[in-house]
Parts: structure tokens; C-alpha cells; sequence
């Protein structure tokens, strides 16, 4: 398991060098991997019908119970076979697609490296391994849709589908991690194993609105369905590949696999089967009224990918049977459909179904191809696609509640697929001819893929049997367990199921005939975005983008005043209500035996810093400056701090005459303010102030008993002989730091003496 | 009682002697520096690769050394003895310790390119690195919140200096100038902080707060004034891992700043200042009541603000800027998870997921810049969008690495990336933060649009006139290589992380 998905990524990295050695030879020798890895698959078949899981365990990060487990039962093994069996035709294809295109082999590597993560979303067991794996897709997706990149729609669709993916993606994971710590585990087979523990889990809702999301957007299920029409922009393989077959079934498939443990409450049963008949119908009638063949194929895409979600939500044995015939047909026709509809348009250049017809007797081989698929999709007999139509109104009229309404949302959807159906695999061939095409020779290699598929729609409804126990009921049996063994038949008589076919195909005729005369819908806006999902998200998007701009504009305006005072107003606020909070105002012991000189020193700094505030002139300004300096020195002498008091008084007068130097070369000052800023800024410098004053008293009465003062004053006379407390600190108890400080002084003198000497050239004088 | 004193304590080489390889190295680049001046600074790189081998390598060669908290006199306060030194030696201490010196490491190897190419060769850059590095280490290996000042200084005005290294570019001196004086400020509260916590504990060793609060009867007035010290302490580590809303700084610093320069400036202090925060909350555990909320809004609008400015810039350094704002909201979440846990049975929570955090943050983040260096040619640099336009076909190596560096940054898997927000997710999950795990994940999503922009920005083909862009030297060759490779590697790393730090 491990070497197969390790092989694919490993020819990954290899392709483009692949290509630059094979060329237009490279397609068919990559397609020999994903070849033989999908008969070795085939080979599992017999093994795991008869109930033998295959696993495959890999230590990576344990302590996490991240690890890579791999685990393959009926469910995984049909998923397998289609990712690996499709993608070795699509790979097939794109080398008639690409060919002669020197710089495609970036397009196979991204292609194989999708192919490999596909892989691992199916077979792995682990739930991280295969969030892995499932970002890993929505990644390649991205490059892959984005391919074209120098246009600027297919980037934006990228992007778009990206974010709504990429996203769902991170819901999905917070749905894992909850989901693991609910189930005791991160091996899904070992969740599927713990019974109802999860849906008893108090963190069970979030888990489905985690799962929910991240199957969600990945599937393309109603409101996030519009990113899938619109990553039509990718080439046709692309599309026929990830947004048909496989990609966008890894949500589907995942519901299916966290079945057995997380669907059996109601919340789940409605809200899947709610969003998956929404979805199935909304589909189908964008499809139905679209003209660009991609999006309408794009769309009945979305709405398959309701009628599975639906099925699921159904829940019954026979509805997770059709599940698995549903996806086997629906791959097999719709990628031949995708597949046709990219050859006609990379032949003539043109995909809108109005302008296409007649086009059987040049490509003849294509029209077989594209007429056998759209049998299939139609559900006419003899064609793998009514097997699957059968299966799901079977499933529908098994449904425990509300049957009636399913089966009428099926039949509504189904018929506008024939419609569908018939626009593009039967009118671009044998259709009037409407305009002169120039219809370029279809390569060997693209029409391999589209005629294989549609030849095994067809050949599949005759090997039912086969079918039905090799791959079919395995692959419900993983879900639901094999209690009753619904046996896959081509053919059940007539019965009301056949009624509801035949009832199908009438009224999807019907509606095809009358479609032309629709012909301004696919122009409405309801047409472009039905619901206003789209605009939504573009709102959303443009929102985020705003309010960014104006976060920017106004709080990072790159004024530096504007950030000190920000930084100033939440540490003011930020330490003033823990302190508020916080100080027991009762424990204060202030006293105020105020003497007349200490009066007299608070009435100048106070007189000093009105002058300093109200100065005209920065040399008042600075002057005033240095008596609140002066001031306070002596407020540190009158406390009994000489040597604080020398230091205040020399760093004071230094700092003045440094102050005067530097403004002798500023310009005029001049007031620029406004009267509201400078109270703005009064307010503010008042409240840190007022925070300082109040953690000044706070601090001032904790007794500050230290016992260093009680240790220097003792031991200073005893060990070091000295009077000078200070001193014998300075040269004894702490020498080495003194000398470390003289060292630095030193150095920095050395510094300052290079600056004085270091004279700025002439011309740079003004800008220094 | 005093007896403590009297005794010179053992020194600690295991814990100085990586400070005094790198300390060296730096003095013995500059004296390089000033014996041959404006000649080829190969010398210098070289002296200072060896000498930062020889750090990481005392560094490893005590791997093994119990842990032990020493050097300098342990004072004993009113209360009674409360133990603890100056510096110390501890398996996070080391881990933290090892990522500087790697920081530094790469940042002198790819720096060399860029300095020639922005003709800002000067032989002084190394020195400053290298004493950056040792403050940064400092902060790791103390609890003694003076010493912990020191280094915070000591690395600070390095790259105060750094930051307006490009003289003749105004951008540079103003962001030398912003970073300086807000700096300066934030120091001053995270000193104020720190007398105050003197104040109250009579010590400066974060061992005095759980040693004030397991008295008894906590001197009320002593509480208060510890209350009020932690919260300045805290300004001042907000402003240095720039939390919003202390992070007005960071963007113009980024962006103004050399691009090598941003570089080591994002890493190495945001990685120190994280260290040595979680060293000091560990201590401050008794006030977690008041610091908890206040960590986690913080947190909050840390991630969200980060994250929605970024999407609105246009410069690449800018985005950057942001993206590292938002980065620091996330492992503030770590943190709050970790403080969380620590009071929950059955639940431990080890400096590990931080640790794992910071380093892939490191090597993320340092690659990044490592790759938008190469963007400068012949003395000039564009950091705008458009200038990266077309760098997959004119430099398609760092090109791919920068797809690597962005995709971690934005958390996708399997790089580093994405495991370091696993393990923080967990946590806040595991500790009941279910809410903020899910504010988390919200901001990454948010995240990947910016960061995506980046990447799409390299593939594009260029509009108007195409960006010139250095060759890719050796230097910038093995930093893209080495980071890219460490960040799938790293992975591995965390099981031996846990079992080192855990709970």
C-alpha cells in the first residue's frame, strides 16, 4: 500500500524529467503505474469479498497517534480501483491533450501527485494520514485548475476553489481531532468499532458539523456547491478527473466511511439527506439550463454528488448498495462525457451546445464514445447506468421516512439529466449541423480513455453478478455490515421501479424538446448564482479584505506618536485594572506630615513641569526639564541617597547640555498640534501619571527591610575593614563587577573617541 | 541564615560556557573587522561558523548534565530561603539554546549574498549577530529576571543597530529609530516590573513569587505589588513577541529593516522572548487567575488582528510582518493551554508543544526571508508582490523552497507547520479551550490567503519590468535547503521533545 502511493509520488518528481527525455512518448509510459497498481487492486478483489480487510500499520509520529495505516475493505478497494483505473486513461488522454506541449510535464507531475494523495485518502485508516492526503488533493487541485495561469479567471477559480476546500479542509480536522478524542482512537477502523460511544459523546455535535463541512465543500454539496461549475477552467482532463470520478467523491466517500460511527441520529440522517436532495436538485436544474457543456456536465456532477449524499442520508442496506453502483456508473459516464466534451473542445474550440452538431461523420469514433455514455447517463437498458437508476429508487422506496418526496426529487433530477445527456453526448454528433466548425484530427491517445470507459457502461450490465460480488455489495458491506445480501441484478422485471425508469425518460424527452425555448434563463442572474452563494462568499471575501485595509489605514499609519500612545494607553489600562483589582486599599498606611522645605520642593517640580508643559521655546522646555532633575536629585539628598543625589545631578547636567547641543541644529519649533490632540495627550500622560503615583505609594509601603543592608553593614567593618559602606561594596564584596564596569567604560570611551574622529564626508553633512 | 552568602558557589560551565563561544566569536569578528577593514568578510563568516560550532558543541557535550540552577550568590529573603541563581542549566534552556545558535548560524551563512548585493557589507553585521544570539541565550538560561533583562537588552540594541544597518536607506533609520524608541519604552515597564517584583519578593529571581505566594499569610501589600510588577513585566514581553496591541512596530520594523536582518530579528527574539516568558509564567503560576484572561484575549486578538491585516498588504516583507504577529496569537494559545493544564488532573503538559512551536517557527520563518533576500541585486531590493513575479523561472530553487516555507506557515500538512498547530490544537482541546482551539483554526484558514498570495505572486509571470534576482549562492543555497528539509524532519523530533520536556 505504502510502495503504491510512495510510487506515484516518486513519479511525480520524476515526470517532468520523464517528458524531457520521452516527450509525446511520456503519457503512455507513466500510465504503466497507476496501470498496475489498479490491477493489483483487481487482484485484492476475491480476498476482500470474502471479508478480509487488508492492512498495512507505519509508526510516524506515535505519540500523536499520527500514523500511516492503511486499511482496505470493499468501500476503499472500489475507490481504489476508480482512482488508479480512471487515472491511468486520464494520464492516457492528456497525452493526446498536451501533446506537444514542451512545458506539460509540470501538468503530469501535479496530475500523479493528485493521483497518489487520492490513493491515500482512500485506503488510509488513520485520520490524519488522511487529512494528509485530503489537503494534499485540495493542493494539486489548486496548481491543477490554476493551470493555465496566466489567465486571470482560471487563477481566481483556483483560488476560490481553494478556500472553500482548503477551508472545509481545517473544519474537517478540528472534526477529526474531536472525533479521535471522542472514540478513544484515530484509526477509523477502530472507531467504526466502538458503537455508539461517539454519538454519546458531548462532543458529538461538533464532530458532525466539523465532518459535515469538510465532506461538504469537498463535494460540492448546496451552499457550497459553486466552486465546482467554476473549476471548468481547468483543462479537460482535470475536470473529467478530479471534479468528476474522484476528487470530489472524497467527500461522499468519507461520509460512508465514518458511517457505521457517526450516522445513526437524526441530526445526521436530516441534515445529509436535507443538503443531498437540495444539492441533487439545484444540479440538475443549473445543468439542465446551462449551455457551456463543461458546466452543465460540472453541474449534473454537483447534483450525482447530492443523490449520493442522499443515499447516504437514507441510510438503508439497499440505499448504500446504490451508493456503490451509483459511483462505478456515474465515474464510467460521466468521465467519458468530460472526456468527449474536452476533445470537441480542444479540437473545434468550441463548447457551447448551441453552436455544436453534426459533428459524427468526423469524428466518428468520439460520437460512439460520447452516445454510449449518454445511454448510460439517460438509464436507457442494456447500459450500466439504468442498473445504478434502478438502485436508486429501489433505495429510495425502501427509505424509512419521507420515501414520496425522495423519489420525486430523483425523478424531477433524473429527467433533466436526460436532457442533459442528450445535449452533449448525442446532439454535438448527430445533431443538426448549426455553424462551419474547423474540426482538427482527434490523436489515437485521447480517444483510448472515452471509448474504454463507455464501452464498460455498457459491458457492466451484463456482468451483474460478477460485479455485485466483487466489488458492489464488499463495498456496502463495509459500511453497514453484511446482514442481508442484496444481490446486484441487471434486470428485475417489471415492477414499480421500472415505471418510475420509464416515466424518467419520457419527461426528460419532453424536457429536451422544450429547453430551447428556454433559452434566456442560462442569462439570469439566478442562472449565474442561485441563492447568492457566490455572492456570498465574494462578499465575505471583499469584507475581510476592507476591514484589513481599514485595521491598516488606521491603526498601522506608520506615526510613531500615534503607536507610543497606543502602547502607553493599554499598559496604563492593562496595569491599572490589575491594580484597581487588585490592591487592598485598606493595607495603604499613608501618612502626610508634610515639612516646609519638602513643600517647597513639590511646588517647584510642579511649577517646573507647568512651565515645561506651557514652554514656547524648547530652551524653556529643557531649562525646565533640568530643574525637575535638579529637584529631584535633592528630593534623593533629603532622603539621605548622596551618592544617587551626585549621580542625578551629573547625568541632569550632562543631559541639559547634550539637549542644547542638538537643539542649536533642529529647526524653529513651532506648535503644530491641535487643541484637541494636546488634551487628548494631557488626558493620557495624566492617567500614566496618576498609574505611576499609585504603584509609587503601593511599593512605598511594603516595608523595605532587606536584610543585604543588615548583612553589608555588618560585614563591612568585620571582613572588609571599612567604614564607607558604599565603598567597601564598590572595591570588595562586589570587585569584579566594578572592574567589569571600568572595563566597559573603557571600551565605550574607545567609542566615543572613534566617533569624534569620525568626521561625515561634505556632501552627506545635511542629511546626518 | 546568611551562611548562603558566604559561599562562592560552584560555576556552572555547562550553562556559560555556549554564551562565552558565541560572546567570543563576536569580539573576535570585530577585532577582524578592525584589523582589516572593508576587505572580504569571508574571514569573519568563517570565524563565525566555527565559532558557533563550538557553542552548539558545548552545548551538546553537557547534553546529558543534570539540571542545575546556580552561579552567583542565592539570597535568601525575609521569608526564608527561596534557592535559585543566576543562570541555569535545563533541558529547555539547552533546546532553546541550540535553536539561536542554528538561528545565527543560518543567518550568517546566507546573509553574505545579500550584504554584497545591497552593498552593505560591513564586517560589523557578524559581531552583532553573534552578540544578538548570546542575549537571546541568555534569556533562555536564567530565571533571574535581572539577568533575563540583561540579555533581552543585550539583544535588543543589537538589533536596534541592525535594523538601521542600510545608512543610506531612510526606510532602514526609520524603522532603527521606531523600534528603538518603543523599545526603550517597553523596557522601561518591564523594568519598572521588575523593581516592583523586587519589591514584594525581595529577591530577582522568579523563585521569590511562588515563595511569596506559598506563605500562609501573604503580606497583602507585597501581593499587590507583585500583581502590578507581573503585569508591567508582562507589556514588556508583549512588546518584544509583539502581541497586539504592542505590535504596531513589527510591520514598519520588518519591512524597513534589512531583509537578513528581519530575518534573525523575527526568530531569534521572538524565540528567546518565549522562553523566557514561559519561564516567568511558570514561576507567576499563583497570579495565573489574573494572567490567564488577560493572556488569552491577547491571544484572541492577537491571531485575528495578525492575521486580517495581512491580507490587505502588498509587501512581501509586510505580509510577513503580520503573518509573524499572528504566529506569536498562536503559540500565546500553547501558552494558555500549558497554564491551563497545569492545574487539571490526569492532565500534564510540557513546555513541548511551545518548544516544538518556536523552533518550526524558526525554521519557517528563517527560510522564508532566506528566499526573499535573493530578490536583492546590484544594491537594490523589491519586497513588493509584484517584484516576485517571475521568480520561478529566474530562481526556481528558492522559488520551490518559498512554496515549502509558505505552505508550513500556513499550517499545511505534512510540514512542521501543520504538526506545531496540531499540538497546540490538542492542548487547548485537552484543556478545555475547545473555543479558542476553534478560533485557532479559524485564523489559520484566514491565514491561508495571504500566504497563498505569496506563493502565487512566485508563479507568475512578470508584468512589467522583471526583478533581478541575486544567483543563488552557496550560503542561501544550504539555509533554503537546510530549513526545508528541517521542517519535514522536525516531525520526528517531538516524541524526543516530549520525553525532554514533558510535563
Amino acid at each position: 500500500m505504502l510502495l503504491a502511493v510512495c510510487s506515484i509520488f516518486a513519479l511525480s518528481i520524476a515526470a517532468p524529467f520523464l517528458h524531457r527525455i520521452a516527450k509525446d512518448y511520456c503519457a503512455p509510459l507513466l500510465a504503466l503505474l497507476p496501470g498496475s497498481i489498479c490491477f493489483y487492486f483487481i487482484s485484492l478483489a476475491p480476498r476482500i469479498a470474502e471479508g478480509k480487510p487488508v492492512e498495512e500499520k507505519w509508526e510516524w509520529v506515535p505519540s500523536l497517534g499520527a500514523n500511516l495505516t492503511f486499511y482496505v475493505e470493499g468501500l476503499s478497494l472500489l475507490f481504489a480501483i476508480l482512482v488508479t483505473g480512471i487515472g491511468t486513461l486520464i494520464v492516457i488522454y492528456a497525452g493526446g491533450y498536451f501533446k506537444g506541449d514542451a512545458a506539460s510535464g509540470r501538468f503530469y507531475s501535479l496530475l500523479l501527485l493528485f493521483m497518489g494523495a487520492m490513493l491515500g485518502i482512500v485506503i488510509s485508516d488513520n485520520l490524519f494520514a488522511l487529512f494528509v492526503f485530503w489537503e494534499l488533493t485540495s493542493i494539486s487541485s489548486y496548481l491543477l485548475i490554476g493551470y493555465n495561469h496566466k489567465d486571470e479567471e482560471s487563477r481566481s477559480s483556483a483560488l476560490q476553489a481553494l478556500i472553500v476546500t482548503g477551508g472545509g479542509g481545517l473544519a474537517l480536522l478540528a472534526g477529526f481531532v474531536l472525533l479521535g478524542m471522542a472514540a478513544g482512537s484515530f484509526e477509523i477502523s477502530a472507531i467504526n468499532q466502538s458503537g455508539p460511544e461517539v454519538v454519546h459523546h458531548s462532543l458529538y455535535p461538533l464532530v458532525v458539523i466539523g465532518v459535515l463541512v469538510g465532506a461538504f465543500t469537498k463535494s460540492a454539496q448546496f451552499p457550497f456547491h459553486f466552486w465546482l461549475p467554476n473549476a471548468m477552467a481547468a483543462p479537460a482532463p482535470v475536470s473529467a478527473y478530479l471534479h468528476s470520478a474522484t476528487m470530489v467523491k472524497a467527500g461522499v466517500f468519507l461520509l460512508a466511511r465514518l458511517h457505521p460511527s457517526i450516522a445513526d441520529t437524526p441530526v445526521f440522517v436530516w441534515t445529509v439527506s436535507i443538503v443531498g436532495a437540495m444539492t441533487m436538485l439545484l444540479g440538475a436544474v443549473m445543468g439542465a439550463i446551462s449551455t457551456d457543456m463543461k458546466r452543465m456536465l460540472a453541474y449534473t456532477t454537483v447534483s450525482i454528488l447530492g443523490c449520493l449524499t442522499l443515499l447516504l442520508g437514507v441510510g438503508v442496506e439497499s440505499a448504500l448498495f446504490a451508493f456503490g453502483v451509483l459511483v462505478l456508473a456515474h465515474a464510467l459516464y460521466k468521465g467519458t462525457l468530460f472526456l468527449v466534451a474536452g476533445t470537441v473542445e480542444k479540437l473545434s474550440g468550441e463548447r457551447n451546445v448551441k453552436h455544436l452538431g453534426g459533428l459524427f461523420s468526423r469524428l466518428p469514433a468520439l460520437g460512439i464514445a460520447g452516445s454510449l455514455a449518454a445511454m448510460s447517463m439517460i438509464g436507457v437498458p442494456l447500459f450500466f447506468g439504468f442498473v445504478a437508476k434502478e438502485a436508486i429508487y429501489e433505495a429510495a422506496l425502501k427509505a424509512t421516512n419521507m420515501s414520496g418526496l425522495w423519489i420525486a426529487a430523483m425523478v424531477v433530477s433524473s429527467a433533466l439529466f436526460v436532457a442533459v445527456a442528450i445535449l452533449v453526448g448525442i446532439k454535438p454528433f448527430f445533431g443538426p449541423e448549426v455553424r462551419e466548425l474547423t474540426v482538427k484530427k482527434a490523436p489515437a491517445l485521447m480517444l483510448v480513455g472515452p471509448l474504454m470507459l463507455s464501452v464498460l457502461g455498457f459491458a457492466f450490465f451484463f456482468l451483474p453478478d460478477l460485479l455485485g460480488k466483487y466489488l458492489i455489495h464488499p463495498s456496502s458491506a463495509a459500511v453497514i455490515g453484511d446482514a442481508n445480501i442484496i444481490v446486484l441484478k441487471s434486470w428485475h422485471g417489471l415492477n414499480a421501479v421500472l415505471g418510475l425508469s420509464v416515466l424518467t425518460i419520457a419527461i426528460g424527452i419532453v424536457i429536451y424538446r422544450f429547453l430551447p425555448k428556454l433559452g434566456s434563463v442560462s442569462e439570469s442572474s439566478f442562472a449565474k448564482d442561485p441563492f447568492g452563494a457566490i455572492s456570498v462568499y465574494e462578499r465575505s471575501l471583499a469584507g475581510v479584505l476592507r476591514f484589513g485595509q481599514w485595521q491598516a489605514s488606521t491603526l498601522q499609519n506608520g506615526y510613531l506618536r500615534k503607536y507610543i500612545l497606543l502602547t502607553i494607553c493599554v499598559t496604563t489600562a492593562f496595569a491599572g485594572i490589575v491594580f484597581i483589582l487588585h490592591t487592598n486599599w485598606k493595607s495603604l498606611h499613608l501618612t502626610f506630615d508634610l515639612r516646609v522645605h519638602e513643600a517647597a520642593l513639590i511646588i517647584v517640580m510642579v511649577a517646573a513641569v507647568a512651565i515645561l508643559v506651557r514652554a514656547s521655546s524648547r530652551l524653556t522646555a529643557i531649562v525646565a526639564l533640568g530643574v525637575l532633575g535638579y529637584a529631584v536629585a535633592l528630593v534623593f539628598m533629603l532622603y539621605g541617597a548622596p551618592d544617587l543625589t551626585m549621580t542625578q545631578l551629573c547625568i541632569e547636567t550632562l543631559s541639559v547640555v547634550l539637549f542644547v547641543f542638538v537643539l542649536y541644529r533642529l529647526p524653529q519649533f513651532i506648535r503644530l498640534s491641535r487643541r484637541r490632540t494636546r488634551l487628548r495627550d494631557a488626558i493620557v500622560a495624566s492617567c500614566v501619571g496618576a498609574l505611576m503615583a499609585c504603584l509609587v505609594l503601593v511599593a512605598s509601603s511594603e516595608p523595605a527591610d532587606s536584610h543585604l543592608r543588615q548583612y553589608y553593614s555588618t560585614k563591612a567593618y568585620e571582613e572588609a575593614f571599612g567604614r564607607n559602606v558604599v565603598n567597601v561594596i564598590l572595591v570588595d564584596f562586589r570587585a569584579l563587577d566594578t572592574l567589569g564596569e571600568i572595563t566597559v567604560l573603557a571600551v565605550a570611551a574607545i567609542g566615543v573617541f572613534a566617533l569624534l574622529k569620525l568626521r561625515p564626508p561634505a556632501d552627506t553633512e545635511g542629511a546626518a | 541564615m546568611n551562611s548562603a552568602l558566604a559561599q562562592p558557589a560552584p560555576i556552572p560551565w555547562e550553562a556559560l560556557l555556549p554564551l562565552i563561544a558565541v560572546a567570543t566569536t563576536g569580539v573576535v569578528a570585530m577585532l577582524i573587522e578592525m584589523i582589516w577593514p572593508r576587505r572580504s568578510n569571508d574571514v569573519i563568516v568563517w570565524v563565525c561558523i566555527v565559532g558557533l560550532a563550538a557553542a552548539a558543541g558545548c552545548v551538546v557535550y553537557h547534553w546529558n548534565l543534570p539540571a542545575l540552577e546556580s552561579f552567583g550568590p542565592r539570597f535568601d529573603n525575609a521569608q526564608g530561603s527561596v534557592g535559585g541563581g543566576l543562570f541555569l542549566h535545563d533541558r529547555f534552556g539547552q533546546i532553546i539554546q541550540l535553536t539561536l545558535i542554528a538561528t545565527a548560524f543560518l543567518t550568517v551563512i546566507f546573509s553574505e549574498g545579500y550584504l554584497r548585493e545591497k552593498r552593505l557589507a560591513f564586517g560589523e553585521f557578524y559581531p552583532l549577530v553573534m552578540w544578538a544570539a548570546m542575549g537571546g541565550m541568555i534569556m533562555a538560561t536564567s530565571r533571574d529576571l535581572l539577568i533575563v533583562f540583561l540579555g533581552l537588552e543585550t539583544l535588543s540594541i543589537a538589533l536596534y543597530v541592525l535594523a538601521g544597518l542600510s545608512q543610506k536607506d531612510k526606510r532602514s533609520q526609520e524603522s532603527a529609530l521606531k523600534y528603538f524608541l518603543l523599545g526603550a519604552f517597553a523596557s522601561g515597564f518591564m523594568l519598572y516590573g521588575i523593581s516592583l517584583i523586587y519589591g514584594a519578593t525581595g529577591t530577582t529571581n522568579v523563585a521569590g513569587i511562588p515563595a511569596l505566594f506559598s506563605l500562609e499569610l501573604p503580606d497583602p501589600t507585597a501581593v499587590n505589588v507583585a500583581y502590578a510588577g507581573m503585569g508591567l513585566i508582562l507589556v514588556g514581553f508583549a512588546f518584544k513577541v509583539a502581541l497586539v496591541p504592542f505590535h504596531m512596530w513589527t510591520p514598519d520594523v520588518y519591512q524597513g529593516a534589512p531583509t537578513v536582518v528581519t530575518g534573525f530579528m523575527a526568530a531569534a527574539s521572538k524565540v528567546a522572548a518565549f522562553a523566557a516568558l514561559i519561564r516567568f509564567l511558570d514561576a507567576s503560576m499563583a497570579m495565573k487567575d489574573v494572567w490567564i484572561p488577560i493572556l488569552t484575549v491577547l491571544a484572541v486578538i492577537t491571531m485575528t488582528v495578525g492575521n486580517l491585516i495581512a491580507l490587505a498588504q502588498k509587501d512581501a516583507k509586510r505580509i510577513l510582518g503580520y503573518s509573524s504577529i499572528a504566529q506569536a496569537g498562536y503559540i500565546l494559545v500553547a501558552i494558555v493551554a500549558w497554564a491551563k493544564a497545569k492545574g487539571m488532573p490526569n492532565l500534564t503538559i510540557g513546555y513541548e508543544t511551545v518548544a516544538f512551536y518556536l523552533i518550526a517557527y524558526t525554521v519557517m520563518t528563517l527560510g522564508a526571508f532566506a528566499v526573499l533576500s535573493s530578490a536583492a541585486s546590484k544594491g537594490k531590493e523589491g519586497t513588493l508582490l509584484e517584484d516576485l513575479y517571475g521568480m520561478w523561472r529566474r530562481a526556481p530553487f528558492p522559488a520551490a523552497m518559498m512554496i515549502v516555507f509558505m505552505a508550513s506557515l500556513a499550517g499545511v500538512p505534512p510540514t512542521g507547520g501543520f504538526f506545531g498547530k496540531l499540538f497546540i490544537f490538542f492542548d487547548a482541546v485537552n484543556a478545555n479551550l475547545v473555543w479558542l482551539a476553534l478560533i485557532l483554526a479559524v485564523n489559520s484558514v484566514i491565514s491561508v490567503a495571504y500566504y497563498l498570495k505569496i506563493v502565487q505572486a512566485t508563479l507568475r509571470d512578470p508584468e512589467v519590468h522583471p526583478t533581478k534576482f541575486a544567483p543563488v549562492n552557496v550560503g542561501l543555497f544550504a539555509t533554503c535547503f537546510l530549513c526545508a528539509i528541517g521542517l519535514f524532519a522536525i516531525v520526528l523530533f517531538i516524541d524526543p521533545l516530549k520525553s525532554w520536556l514533558g510535563g
